[in-house]
């Protein structure tokens, strides 16, 4: 009982007392019990891919929004733990269960054979250093069509469950796990030292932190949530193709976390829910589809140029100019220090 | 952070922007001419049969697939339907944009989405494979529905499936392209005939060969091979010379090809580069003969788009204006350029695919999937592009007597076929057994080629 009394004040200090609070719990309880309003086959596919892309979108922003490596590659991480997994499931006859986490370290290496040496670059040399590896790796695959597939890519893997709302629910599960893990770390100890490292990397280097290090880190872990997003997808869709390392697949990370509002992880995870669906509605539109979707994007960020968490946040929400906490922009005096919120 | 990544994203949009106009553009650089839809007027019937035909619908070839299947659908629906058991039927088509070219594992969910929404009987279509390849996985092993390719040529895609497991793969069929290894016969069956052609014209015992091939995965096999082949039919190898598939400027790789004295060019190209090869390989009077695969070359609009200078220019096609390789093929090209001001490619074979399916369900009496493909199995259907049989993975067979391809030229302008001509498929069994449609000419070779190496 008193477990419940503890909860409930949880639940009532510290989420109702925030809109964006509440909309994120609406969000979660609205993707769990979705299934008991609809088994549409399509909606849940839907649904699952945006799920498996909202962790491959957040770990984008974990990489270039909080530690300011840009990448434009960023497909390298996807592609490399789905040709993993998808040869690991294959050749191997591993099931999901072994073959995504193994194609998510896969990507950790890569991750780190990519940071080493990017890490004297910034800003566009890095971004377009980074641009180059899923190109090379792709040449790799075209190079070597009877290991990898070629064009083809590699099919007739395992599923990633029997039916598809099991499916939909691993999918849902792990987005929702992975990006609250990746949101802590950034509000970790390690998580200062990545938005330091962004902010100012030579003062940085000058407290004694290795940002060398760090910035390694960052690059594995972001690897390491990509990776799995790969995996996840790959056994998803049963293949791994060489359009999951094409340019675009890398720019659609960028678009979604940058939409939805960089820098907060949750961000990009509203920016795929919105966009990945929206693009899909927009198949009617045919020839018209890519342009509609893009005069969508760019009128959104010209109203909103923070992204669209962050715009929203900040209409509903103000921060104490005492205490630095979230109010509903409503109030009148701080819910913590009292202080004067107007 | 935030406001310095703002630029990058509208640079990333603006090449979107980009995209998303070249994507409205028409890829033949045509006037898309919209597909008539009839009402039927004082026809009532039982029921209808959904038939989904799915591809890449803004590009040449989902129009050319939509094209060929709603002139067979009108056909059908005019003369009273499908006859299913004592009830008429009515086709109706519904058309997925896969966006395939452009996003090939997208198309998984517009396909699951018309399936899910339309419950449609039967698929056609299929273009890329590698969306084809996770899309027909879809179809057959979630949905148990019948798919006809009539787009993409792996043979993978049949072939190891059906004929391995036939109870998770039995729903699928192809009609059209034939296959890749069997398009790879024809081309060099052509090559043979231009070498034959080089050798009585202009006295060259062993002519000479230079292979073009544009940079891409998919023909690679076939540039390893072809060198294999061609002291098989007399040939002498000179050099391989590979372009990107987007070039816009292959002079390079045509004065190489003319430095190493070659007299054939065998060329293996898909892609928009097939243009400028056309006109530079004019412009400059390379003294050999173009033939193999040139898709931009089976298009109408491929003679203007070189100026005139890719004349004599001969590729593999599925269709010739003037070749009768039955009693259908003219009415069929006739009726369809009046209809759609555009000869039909390949693509277009839809048409066939859904008489196809039609003969299958009248003679199974249901539109029940299982009975229907025991039907489809025993298809022998006489189309446009050739006779319809099915192999044991349920692929058309190629062959004298069956669907062969044809090969075409351009000369003076006009489409031509000139292959096959007198094709003698087992000149040492059967030597009597000679294959060549009602107007297909003979091969011409290039003037300028005749007249640099006759001086």
């Amino acid at each position: 009982m008193a477990v419940i009394r503890m909860a409930f004040r949880y639940v009532r200090n510290e989420i109702f007392v925030l809109p964006t609070r509440v909309i994120a719990v609406l969000f979660v309880i609205l993707l769990i019990l979705l299934p008991l309003l609809t088994q549409d086959m399509y909606i849940l596919r839907i649904l699952a891919i945006a799920a498996i892309f909202s962790i491959y979108a957040a770990s984008w922003d974990l990489l270039s929004g909080f530690v300011g490596q840009v990448s434009f590659g960023h497909a390298l991480f996807f592609g490399v733990a789905a040709y993993t997994t998808a040869l690991l499931n294959l050749r191997l006859g591993l099931s999901p269960v072994i073959t995504i986490p193994l194609g998510a370290f896969a990507a950790v290496l890569v991750g780190l054979l990519v940071g080493i040496p990017c890490l004297r670059l910034k800003g566009p040399y890095l971004g377009l250093a980074t641009l180059a590896f899923p190109i090379m790796l792709m040449g790799i695959i075209f190079v070597f069509p009877g290991f990898f597939g070629g064009e083809l890519g590699i099919s007739g893997i395992t599923r990633l469950a029997s039916s598809r709302l099991t499916e939909y629910y691993i999918a849902v599960v792990c987005m929702l796990v992975l990006c609250f893990i990746m949101w802590k770390i950034t509000d970790s100890k390690i998580g200062i030292i990545f938005h330091a490292i962004r902010e100012d990397e030579i003062a940085v280097r000058a407290s004694g932190i290795n940002t060398i290090k760090y910035k390694l880190l960052a690059f594995c872990l972001s690897g390491f949530f990509a990776g799995l997003a790969g995996g996840l997808y790959t056994h998803f869709l049963r293949i791994a193709g060489p359009s999951m390392l094409a340019v675009l697949m890398s720019f659609q990370a960028i678009i979604w976390a940058i939409f939805g509002g960089i820098v907060t992880i949750y961000g990009a995870v509203v920016g795929v829910f919105i966009l990945y669906p929206t693009l899909e509605i927009l198949r009617a539109t045919a020839e018209y589809r890519m342009l509609i979707f893009a005069l969508i994007v760019l009128l959104v960020l010209r109203v909103m140029p923070q992204g669209i968490t962050t715009f929203t946040r900040d209409k509903l929400e103000r921060e104490c100019p005492r205490c630095k906490v979230r109010n509903t922009v409503t109030r009148k005096n701080c819910r913590v220090c009292s202080s004067d919120m107007r | 952070m935030k406001s310095k990544l703002f630029p990058f994203l509208v640079l990333l949009m603006i090449l979107f922007l980009i995209g998303g106009i070249v994507g409205c553009t028409p890829t033949d650089g045509e006037d898309v001419v919209p597909p008539e839809e009839e009402e039927e007027e004082g026809v009532e019937f039982d029921g209808e049969i959904k038939i989904a035909v799915t591809g890449p619908m803004t590009n040449i070839q989902g129009e050319m697939m939509w094209w060929g299947a709603l002139m067979a659908a009108d056909e059908i629906n005019a003369a009273g339907g499908v006859a299913v058991g004592d009830e008429m039927y009515s086709v109706r088509l519904i058309q997925v944009e896969t966006d395939e070219i452009m996003d090939p594992l997208g198309a998984v969910s517009a396909v699951e989405n018309v399936i899910v929404s339309e419950d449609p009987d039967f698929l056609i279509g299929g273009f890329r494979t590698e969306a084809v390849t996770p899309y027909t996985d879809l179809i057959a092993r979630d949905y148990n529905k019948i798919f006809i390719i009539c787009g993409a040529a792996t043979n993978e895609l049949l072939h190891g499936r059906v004929d391995v497991d036939y109870d998770a793969w039995k729903y699928l069929f192809r009609v059209t392209p034939i296959r890749s290894t069997d398009l790879v016969t024809v081309t060099i069956l052509m090559l043979n005939d231009v070498a034959m052609a080089v050798r009585e014209e202009l006295g060259i015992a062993a002519p000479k060969v230079a292979i073009l091939a544009e940079a891409l995965e998919w023909n690679e096999a076939l540039v390893q091979m072809a060198p294999q082949i061609f002291p098989t039919l007399g040939l002498e190898f000179v050099g391989t010379f590979r372009p990107s598939a987007t070039a816009s400027d292959v002079t390079t790789e045509l004065r190489g090809i003319e430095a190493t004295g070659a007299h054939i060019i065998y060329t293996i190209m898909s892609g928009p580069v097939g243009i400028p090869f056309g006109k530079q390989w004019g412009e400059l009077e390379i003294p050999a003969c173009p033939v193999g695969i040139n898709v931009e070359a089976q298009k109408s609009g491929y003679y203007p788009a070189t100026d005139g200078f890719g004349d004599y220019d001969c590729t593999l096609n599925t269709f010739a204006q003037n070749a009768a390789i039955t009693e259908h093929t003219i009415p069929f090209i006739s009726k369809f350029v009046d209809l759609y001001g555009q000869l039909p490619n390949y693509n277009a074979d839809t048409y066939s695919a859904v008489y196809i399916l039609k003969e299958a369900v009248e003679r199974a009496g249901t539109i029940d999937t299982d009975s229907v493909i025991a039907e489809l199995e025993v298809t022998d259907y006489t189309g446009a592009a050739g006779r319809v049989v099915f192999d044991e993975a349920h692929d058309v067979i190629w062959g004298p007597g069956y669907v062969t391809a044809v090969g075409i030229q351009w000369q003076d302008g006009e489409l031509v076929a000139a292959w096959p001509l007198e094709w003698k498929p087992d000149a040492q069994n059967a030597p009597d057994l000679v294959i060549g449609y009602e107007g297909v000419v003979p091969y011409q070779i290039p003037p300028h080629v005749l007249e640099q190496w006759r001086e």
